[in-house]
């Protein structure tokens, strides 16, 4: 017999052979020396990495988990009807969405956003400053970018790892503040709050503290991560490397219309914890469930972007917009046709979605619709006087514009 | 505990377009699998509350994919998904501290080694969770699989490889953990470790 190779060493370490597998390899290894002495090395190095593994067996105890009464708890938390399918728009707009839109911001790099624009220094790394002023959407193939579902979608994962090792919180936003008036939301926020006229007073109104964070970007890191799910094509450019991104998103007011569901539970703590995403996803799928009588309006000052002088955004978004499923020269045409300095690129799905620009609130807007099996859903984003809004709903194009009409 | 293979041969072919597992047999799936995964993900994230929370939404998925309720490697694919979810939850977590402090607290209510061991103990597992953070996560994936107890079959059907190819697997990851903890921990070699 030759010699064995590692990989059935280890089998046979592991008690995972039998039968004449079994009696030949036992054979040779009484034979064979250099076989014996690997065999042996295999042994202790697996011992090694199984001591320190195990210790995490030692945390935790299982003892009083009841299948049966887990089960009666998911039922009663997932529900058993169908769920309508999240709506992109709902994902990207909807108010629970705020603290990943916020990241989102932050994802920029990754997957939207602005370019660059010196106004000041901060800091003495100084960078420019970078804040939204006009709103460009960019159709994509949602299967690519974010769906979130499927439990092999490495794109989310990816976004994941690479905010999980490189996004610091520097300034927590906290629980939200829910204020009884319109009024009070202003004073909260500093800046004026408008209103849907037409639907009378809001059901409630939510006013979320400012946010800040900051990434490093790590090329390597970002793409090994690339590697990992194929896209080893996409190149991030050197002038990315090591660089520092500050995101600073100032109070944020949410008015709800109509039947909104709860938003805040108990499940959601004021820490970016993984158990805080998984209870926001939750209650997103539940919150998505019931809500084709609510309306939100948000308004939201403009995140402002701190980035080295020398980052090339509009490489950058070249990046993120092949990894949305564009050809590079596709990424590169949209790329030419922006001006990053200033924009804030939306992506929409490409199949069931459309938009137009629109006049709302005296100025020029865009108006998302999205198609869906449950009906329509709109989202309306302009922005006025440095705040960008979103009123978002379901219904038509026209349900928008009528409801914008009544803004005041 | 049996493997996850086992599905119930008497279950309903559902046609395709329905849009989610027919009841009855996804409670028996869910009473087969739910208690593993959970020790499972217990491990990777240190304390029950996440791990319960990562597994009912592997659930919530494989509820919403009914194509899966015609084939026979069900629990390979809830495995493969609950792990997945869990090392992205490890990952995603930018504050690990907060898992690792309630599993010391955990480790502080129920050891009986006083409190030198526990703290050296919390901070083991400390180290061990931000390594298998930071390796590939197909890597993490078959070695906290693998630590929980999961055949080489289990592991074929949960990660879609050849049961032949498990053991070169394991030693690839297993040498990777081991040189980054190293890496990252020198002073921690094993004893043994001089003499190789």
């Amino acid at each position: 017999m030759t010699c064995i190779d590692d990989g059935i060493l280890r089998a046979r370490l592991d008690g995972e052979l039998a039968g004449t597998e079994l009696t030949e390899v036992n054979q040779h290894l009484a034979a064979c020396a250099d076989c014996g002495a690997r065999f042996e090395r295999l042994s202790a190095e697996t011992a090694r990495t199984a001591d320190l593994l195990t210790t995490l067996a030692l945390v935790g105890n299982d003892s009083a988990l009841n299948p049966a009464v887990a089960y009666a708890q998911f039922r009663s938390q997932f529900g058993t009807a169908d769920e309508p399918k999240d709506s992109w728009i709902s994902r990207l707009f909807a108010p629970r969405w705020r603290p990943a839109w916020g990241l989102a911001a932050g994802t920029v790099v990754v997957a939207i956003l602005v370019g660059v624009s010196p106004v000041r220094t901060w800091a003495q790394r100084v960078l420019a400053m970078l804040r939204v002023q006009k709103i460009a959407v960019v159709t994509i193939d949602p299967s690519t970018l974010m769906t979130g579902r499927e439990p092999d979608s490495r794109p989310y994962k990816l976004i994941n790892q690479f905010m999980a090792d490189n996004v610091v919180v520097t300034m927590d936003p906290g629980k939200p503040d829910i204020v009884p008036s319109v009024t009070k939301a202003a004073q909260l926020a500093g800046y004026p709050i408008s209103t849907i006229g037409s639907l009378g007073a809001p059901q409630s109104i939510e006013v979320n503290g400012e946010t800040a964070f900051q990434m490093t970007i790590n090329r390597d890191r970002i793409e090994m991560l690339l590697e990992e799910v194929g896209r080893s094509d996409i190149r991030i450019p050197d002038s990315a490397n090591g660089a520092l991104i500050a995101v600073h998103i100032p109070r944020t007011v949410i008015s709800m219309y109509g039947d909104c569901p709860a938003r805040h539970s108990h499940a959601i703590s004021d820490t970016q914890s993984q158990a805080e995403a998984l209870a926001e996803r939750k209650m997103e799928r539940m919150a998505s469930m019931n809500n084709t009588n609510c309306t939100y309006l948000v308004q939201a000052p403009s995140p402002t972007v701190s980035v080295p002088p020398e980052l090339k955004m509009a490489e950058i978004a070249e990046a993120a917009l092949q990894l949305t499923g564009m050809s590079p020269s596709e990424a590169h045409s949209f790329c030419q046709t922006v001006d990053w300095s200033s924009t804030m690129v939306v992506p929409i799905p490409r199949n069931t979605s459309s938009y137009e620009t629109v006049s709302v609130d005296g100025v020029e807007g865009t108006l998302i619709t999205e198609t869906l099996s449950q009906g329509n859903r709109y989202s309306l984003l302009w922005i006025k006087n440095g705040v960008i809004h979103s009123l978002a709903g379901h219904g038509n194009s026209s349900d928008a514009l009528t409801l914008a009409a009544s803004l005041r | 505990m049996g493997t996850a293979q086992t599905l119930n041969r008497s279950m309903t072919l559902r046609e395709s377009s329905s849009k989610h597992w027919d009841e009855a047999d996804f409670r028996v799936i869910f009473l087969q699998h739910y208690a593993r995964i959970v020790a499972i993900l217990v491990r990777l994230l240190g304390d029950r509350s996440p791990a319960e929370e990562v597994a009912n939404d592997a659930f919530w998925r494989l509820y919403h994919q009914p194509a899966l309720q015609i084939d026979c490697n069900v629990g390979g694919w809830l495995y493969r998904t609950a792990t997945n979810l869990g090392i992205d939850a490890l990952r995603a977590s930018g504050r690990r501290r907060q898992y690792e402090g309630t599993a010391g607290r955990l480790v502080e209510e129920r050891t009986v080694a006083g409190p030198l061991d526990d703290l050296l103990r919390e901070e083991k597992c400390r180290r061990v969770r931000s390594v298998l953070a930071s390796i590939k996560p197909a890597q993490a994936q078959l070695l906290i699989l693998r630590n929980s107890g999961l055949s080489y079959k289990e592991l074929a059907d949960a990660l879609n490889v050849k049961m032949s190819g498990i053991g070169t697997m394991l030693i690839r990851a297993e040498e990777e953990f081991r040189n980054r903890y190293l890496a990252l921990h020198p002073n921690e070699l094993h004893p043994n470790e001089e003499e190789l």
